[in-house]
């Protein structure tokens, strides 16, 4: 933000730049407080569990978002990839495809090529967008239909249940007390954040999303960097989706990731990501999330219809964006 | 012919005159000719779950059974396709047509234009507005479980086997839908008669497993002291059973599960020990449904509303009757 310390300041303290920074944080401390005083039972493990392994794979999938939107972009097909995913993955380790004897082997090739194949159709979604210009919104929404149809087509739109623990492990499993799908979350974040700020791609992805053509002008490979980010998208869809399954032992083509997409995009927009682009933040996106699933926990546990949850969220997403706002033209 | 003015004017009005006569005829659900076969029309409205494919296999087996020939669409989860479904049955001149409506309002047309096309309907498992079309005039009869009696099955189940496990918490299906609002109104109505009974928590699930699970796993924290969960399909119990278990609880000793559905997964549920009771929602129609059509062109007398009657397992049949669940 070198333009703004170049700017002469006529306030010391900006309330707005003060609450675009900090705001997430200050609304998750506030759910908390609140929530120690009013919910009952709050003040345990268990609540930190059941909040945590609600929210990973909204977070897994916003952080690949957060790049996405980073470079000025939007991925509508997070939800439909998630469902491919998962619909694929116990097609493999249940032998419906090949046989394959050993169930480690099984497991380890459906887990791979489930999210192998999620990825590839990531990279479909960033070629439409680099090689053919066209707007991302319009280029992620075909496989945000079709992608849910063609898992729909691969399992006949049947239910799959399985009970397989070797592959129930990344949704049930614990290492040292903390569940598995938990540990991946953190994995994923660290690195992506990581990424986003000390790696010259992390830059190359802001400068895209701050200005495209400055960026194609001082010589960053744009095309490139574009379709890199909407395969990581897919990649991180494709984790989500199995962790869904697994946890559920089935696996339903119309269920797995429906309204994936705006609830990512919901966690990276209160998590203090710009949504035109050239700011990001990974751990911002962590906490919009958290503060979203909390909000639920809150009201759910509370006695709130769930239906009100939702205009709350909707509150919620309304007011962060209202704040950016203010804190970019303060 | 020469065309006189006369004769026009006499036609129309033995035309219109007929029309008239066809028209009182066709207030009441139209006739079904008393036929050793006939070719009758199933309207599916969606094939993505066990108990749709149940349904379908037993309204199939039954025509195989018969001899009948059926017309077979599934609407896949379009209320609209579900119209033109029928409507492509209507134009292929079927004797009868079997239709689960998908939703109460969108498909009124489609009753209608099968009754001005003279052919009657039969409504399964769910049925349509009854501000718009009537049994007896637009469509003969629905044929469905009662979704009240359901619930009310369940609750009576707990007061009676309940051991003093009290504290219930309630998984809602669909705000809204049908079974939902009765599986609920069944249940609690019941429960509201015995004060030692308590609803802590009732929120929706979306008749989902993943939600179900979410809700039950924030429910289960908020209120630990519960020790009954009653899910309103078997895909909420059994993501219930994940979040009792997440909790570090067993189900069925320390929480008892009760759901409604009694697909194969449930009643093995409950041969486990997992689910403590599971109502069936019967999806066997094609007996009920094709005897009706038999009594109705026989010219009985048919009821507004048949009930298909439902299953109930616990662990005393559970596993006897597992080889019969769908």
């Amino acid at each position: 933000m070198t333009d703004l310390t170049a700017q002469p300041k006529q306030r010391l303290f900006d309330p707005f730049e003060f609450l675009a920074r900090y705001g997430t944080l200050i609304a998750l401390a506030l759910l908390i407080v609140f929530n120690l005083i009013f919910t009952r039972n709050f003040a345990s493990m268990q609540t930190v569990n059941v909040n945590l392994t609600q929210v990973c794979t909204i977070v897994i999938v916003a952080v690949g978002m957060t790049l996405v939107i980073g470079t000025g972009g939007i991925d509508l097909s997070v939800g439909s990839l998630m469902a491919i995913s998962g619909a694929l993955a116990p097609m493999i380790f249940l032998g419906k495809i090949l046989p394959i004897g050993n169930i480690y082997l099984a497991v380890a090739a459906a887990m791979i090529i489930a999210v192998l194949i999620a990825g590839i159709f990531g990279l479909f979604n960033g070629w439409l967008i680099a090689r053919f210009r066209i707007q991302p919104i319009v280029a992620t929404l075909v496989l945000f239909i079709a992608g849910r149809g063609i898992a729909q087509v691969m399992t006949n739109g049947n239910l799959q249940t399985f009970r397989v623990p070797e592959f129930q492990f990344i949704g049930l499993g614990r290492i040292l007390g903390v569940p598995v799908q938990v540990i991946l979350m953190a994995i994923i974040v660290i690195i992506a954040a990581w990424v986003l700020k000390r790696t010259v791609f992390g830059r190359q992805i802001i400068a895209i999303g701050g200005n495209e053509r400055a960026a194609e002008l001082s010589g960053i490979a744009v095309s490139k960097v574009k379709l890199i980010v909407y395969g990581i998208s897919g990649l991180c869809a494709g984790i989500a989706g199995l962790i869904v399954i697994a946890i559920n032992s089935s696996s339903d083509a119309n269920l797995v990731g429906l309204g994936m997409e705006l609830d990512a995009i919901a966690a990276v927009a209160v998590g203090g990501t710009l949504l035109s682009g050239g700011k990001a933040t990974i751990i911002g996106t962590l906490l919009g999330a958290m503060t979203i699933q909390l909000v639920r926990y809150t009201l759910l546990s509370n006695g709130v219809p769930d239906a009100a949850a939702l205009v709350v969220k909707a509150g919620i997403i309304v007011l962060a964006v209202w704040i950016q706002q203010q804190g970019r033209h303060a | 012919m020469n065309v006189t003015r006369r004769t026009l004017l006499l036609t129309s009005a033995i035309g219109l005159a007929a029309t008239m006569v066809a028209g009182s005829a066709f207030a009441a659900s139209p006739p079904l000719k008393k036929k050793d076969t006939y070719k009758v029309g199933f309207a599916q409205t969606e094939s993505n779950n066990p108990w749709r494919l149940a349904q379908t296999a037993s309204m199939q087996e039954e025509a195989k059974k018969r001899g009948w020939q059926l017309v077979y669409t599934d609407a896949a989860s379009s209320a609209a396709k579900q119209v033109a479904d029928v409507n492509s049955m209507i134009a292929q001149g079927v004797d009868l047509i079997f239709l689960a409506p998908r939703e109460e309002k969108p498909l009124i047309p489609a009753i209608k234009a099968a009754k001005n096309a003279g052919i009657p309907v039969i409504l399964l498992d769910r049925s349509v507005d009854p501000s718009l079309a009537k049994a007896g005039e637009d469509y003969v009869t629905f044929i469905g479980s009662d979704f009240i009696e359901e619930g009310q099955r369940v609750a009576d189940w707990l007061v009676a086997n309940g051991n003093g496990k009290t504290k219930i918490i309630e998984l809602e299906g669909s705000t809204g839908s049908s079974p939902a609002n009765d599986r609920k109104k069944g249940f609690d109505d019941v429960i509201a008669k015995h004060s030692d009974f308590k609803i802590l928590a009732s929120q929706t699930g979306d008749f989902a497993r993943d939600k179900g699970r979410q809700v039950a796993e924030t429910l289960l924290q908020a209120h630990p002291d519960a020790d009954v969960i009653y899910a309103h399909n078997d895909e909420m119990a059994i993501g219930a059973i994940s979040a009792i278990e997440a909790a570090g609880k067993v189900p069925g000793k320390d929480i008892l599960v009760l759901s409604i559905d009694g697909g194969k997964e449930a009643v093995q549920g409950v041969v486990d020990g997992k689910i403590a009771a599971v109502v069936e929602c019967n999806p066997r129609f094609g007996p009920k449904a094709f005897d009706t059509a038999v009594a109705y062109a026989n010219g009985d007398k048919i009821p507004e509303k048949i009930i298909n009657p439902d299953q109930f397992y616990d662990s005393k049949n559970a596993k006897e009757l597992l080889g019969t669940a769908y």
